[in-house]
């Protein structure tokens, strides 16, 4: 990372997000391409924070301060891009929840996080989430994919039913893709129920994202 | 004191207490008060040892987590309120935590008490893999597997009814009613197929809501065990609040339990001993736990043995078992599954952290991280209960060599996913005996424990 990011790159780690909004104006000022800002600083910062949860050098509240700032971050530079007329940000519109009867949040939090800073633009249904309200969210933004979530067995059902859902509605049967993952979830399930694919951790969940989106990570 | 008065306490504070949106509930009084907690009490383990042998940072641990939990309270989600205690409040009710409870009853009764990490009395075994995936056809003959071992003390269901009349379970539907009420009749059946009728039931295990749980309320013993869990980190809501209500009024044993994720909201290693310590204070001050316990889960393994988790086990218990006489109960999760010898290592150094850091009752072995269809024998069981009986004949010094004989044995297998096979497999399904294949495995190994001056029997 070349030497004029690296002040930015400091304030996402640290989840200063005032520091990170004067850094990113000053690159603004001295006529960085607020793209460059993206691909070359924050997309490599949130890759090696990524990589660095995968071996539990950092943890999730690491990556939710850092999620903050570059939440703050998009909202002051995407609208500059969009005036200058410059796209190349956006990756993909996903939905992540747990499904019906399900509470368990921090594994979904993760990836949503995760994909959220990764570039993907995630709406987060949270817990306890019925299978026609995530059809519907699905159907309001077009979404590219869609992630369940279930740690509890009798909830499985209900993640087969959103599925099963989505894969009949018309709108989104042919763009929609799904992904699962949670404790009763294994790839084998995942194929015999019609998901797209399964991702066992946040960092498997990013991976597979790019892949079903053909996107390069 | 009164339980009824302890539970209309809780209930007042989860309606009246102040008021905090989630998030910052999360950041603030989780993870930045776990951090300023640490650094106030200078909590910090580096160490090569799995076992703790450092009094003092026990000791600290403690009194870290009393003071965090008076700070972070207990998020209600229904409410979006704090249940919040003082420092003062939290350690008078500490001491009304029972010091022995009965579990079961007649010839299959069961006395737990509280244990120190040097007691000379074994951990309870429950042996049982915990809701274990499975088809009904087996629920059966696997329940048999474990409840035949004479060194399983108490035993909770090990695999999950998946379907009733051919229809998939669903929570909070009448299906969830219909499988809870199935599942404690069963249970109860295969008791009696084993000659122990009288043994303890833990559950309900398939009501994930409260509906199925409070429906079976008819069919407790008194003696029976009422697990709830809460919801990570800290957190309840009006469903597990309706379960602890419905023990209280049954005068029944509560068996509360919390699962923290490593590296989520808790962050590492330090500031988990505090978090761990705390919630298990929680569950006994707040939810009224008779035995309370918890499986703490690492997000890339879904296992409990890792390093750094059985560090984390052995300090927060010892925190716990040396400055208190809460009963704590740990449910241990391996990588390894059945007809794998990875697991059977795994099972040598989860008992032998858990003997020697003072839980009162050891539940599992759970073996390929507890989802795998079918993956649970009652092998496993009878192993952990004479690795159990045999961990108290050996002193912590001894007990922390053959923990790292162990975990050397099955580190590097961990990213291999040894999940083994299903009971099917290596049991003969009629005789409930394990084949050839299972047994030499289990021989091997127990053999090699021996070796290393475990004093199986």
């Amino acid at each position: 990372m070349e030497d004029l990011y690296l002040p930015l790159k400091e304030a996402i780690i640290d989840g200063e997000v005032d520091d990170a909004l004067n850094e990113s104006q000053g690159l603004l000022d001295q006529g960085v391409n607020p793209l460059n800002i993206f691909t070359d600083c924050v997309e490599p910062t949130i890759n090696e924070l990524g990589e660095q949860f995968s071996r539990l050098e950092v943890f999730l509240p690491d990556l939710i301060i850092a999620g903050d700032v570059v939440t703050a971050l998009q909202e002051k530079l995407l609208p500059i891009m969009k005036e200058l007329n410059i796209s190349g940000r956006e990756k993909g519109k996903g939905i992540i929840a747990t499904v019906f009867g399900d509470l368990h949040d921090i594994g979904k939090n993760m990836v949503s996080l995760m994909l959220d800073i990764n570039g993907f633009q995630m709406s987060d249904l949270g817990v306890d989430v019925a299978p026609m309200a995530i059809v519907k969210k699905a159907e309001e933004i077009n979404a590219d994919f869609v992630c369940l979530s279930a740690l509890m067995l009798p909830s499985l059902p209900y993640m087969k039913e959103t599925i099963d859902l989505i894969k009949n509605n018309a709108k989104l049967k042919d763009h929609t893709l799904i992904m699962v993952g949670g404790g009763p979830v294994t790839e084998t399930w995942a194929k015999s129920h019609g998901a797209d694919g399964y991702a066992d951790d946040a960092i498997g969940a990013v991976r597979l994202a790019h892949e079903l989106l053909g996107i390069s990570n | 004191m009164n339980q009824r008065a302890l539970l209309f306490d809780v209930i007042r504070r989860s309606i009246e207490g102040p008021i905090v949106a989630e998030q910052d509930f999360d950041m603030n009084h989780i993870y930045k008060n776990l951090k300023k907690t640490v650094k106030k009490y200078n909590i910090h383990l580096e160490s090569n040892s799995i076992i703790n042998f450092d009094d003092e940072l026990a000791d600290k641990v403690w009194n870290a987590a009393i003071e965090f939990l008076a700070n972070s309270g207990i998020y209600y989600k229904d409410t979006g309120r704090i249940i919040q205690f003082t420092e003062d409040e939290i350690r008078n009710r500490i001491q009304y935590a029972p010091k022995e409870a009965q579990y079961g009853e007649g010839n299959d009764k069961v006395i737990e008490r509280a244990r120190t990490a040097d007691d000379p009395n074994p951990c309870i075994s429950m042996g049982s893999s915990v809701n274990v995936p499975c088809e009904n056809k087996y629920f059966v003959p696997i329940m048999l597997s474990y409840l035949q071992e004479p060194l399983v003390d108490i035993h909770c269901p090990t695999t999950n009814l998946t379907t009733i009349n051919g229809m998939e379970l669903r929570t909070r539907t009448p299906l969830e009613i219909l499988a809870s009420w199935e599942e404690v009749e069963l249970y109860r059946h295969v008791a009696k197929m084993a000659g122990r009728p009288g043994i303890c039931y833990n559950g309900v295990g398939i009501s994930v809501s409260d509906v199925g749980q409070l429906s079976a309320a008819h069919l407790m013993r008194p003696y029976d065990s009422h697990c709830v869990g809460i919801i990570s980190e800290l957190k309840a809501d009006n469903s597990i609040m309706n379960k602890i209500t419905q023990t209280v009024l049954l005068d029944g044993q509560c068996t509360p339990y919390a699962n923290p994720i490593y590296g989520g909201l808790g962050g590492g290693l330090d500031t988990q001993l505090v978090l761990l310590t705390a919630e298990m204070i929680a569950l006994s001050v707040v939810f009224m736990g008779t035995t309370v316990g918890t499986t703490p889960t690492h997000p890339s393994f879904f296992s409990s043995t890792t390093k750094e988790i059985l560090q984390m086990v052995s300090v927060a218990f010892q925190a716990i078992s040396r400055n208190s006489h809460i009963m704590t109960r740990l449910t241990h999760t391996m990588v390894g599954g059945p007809a794998t010898k990875t697991f059977l290592y795994e099972i040598i150094a989860s008992c032998l952290v858990a003997t020697k850091s003072g839980l009162a009752r050891l539940q599992g072995p759970r073996g390929a991280t507890g989802a795998i269809e079918g993956a649970c024998t009652g092998l496993e069981a009878r192993f952990q209960g004479e690795v159990l009986h045999a961990a108290v004949k050996i002193d912590r010094e001894k007990a922390e060599e053959i923990v790292q004989k162990a975990y050397a044995k099955y580190k590097d297998d961990l990213d291999k996913k040894p999940y083994g096979k299903p009971f099917w497999e290596i049991y003969d399904v009629d005789t409930i005996q394990p084949k050839e294949e299972w047994l030499n495995l289990y021989e091997e190994v127990r053999a090699e424990a021996i070796e290393w001056g475990l004093p199986i029997i």
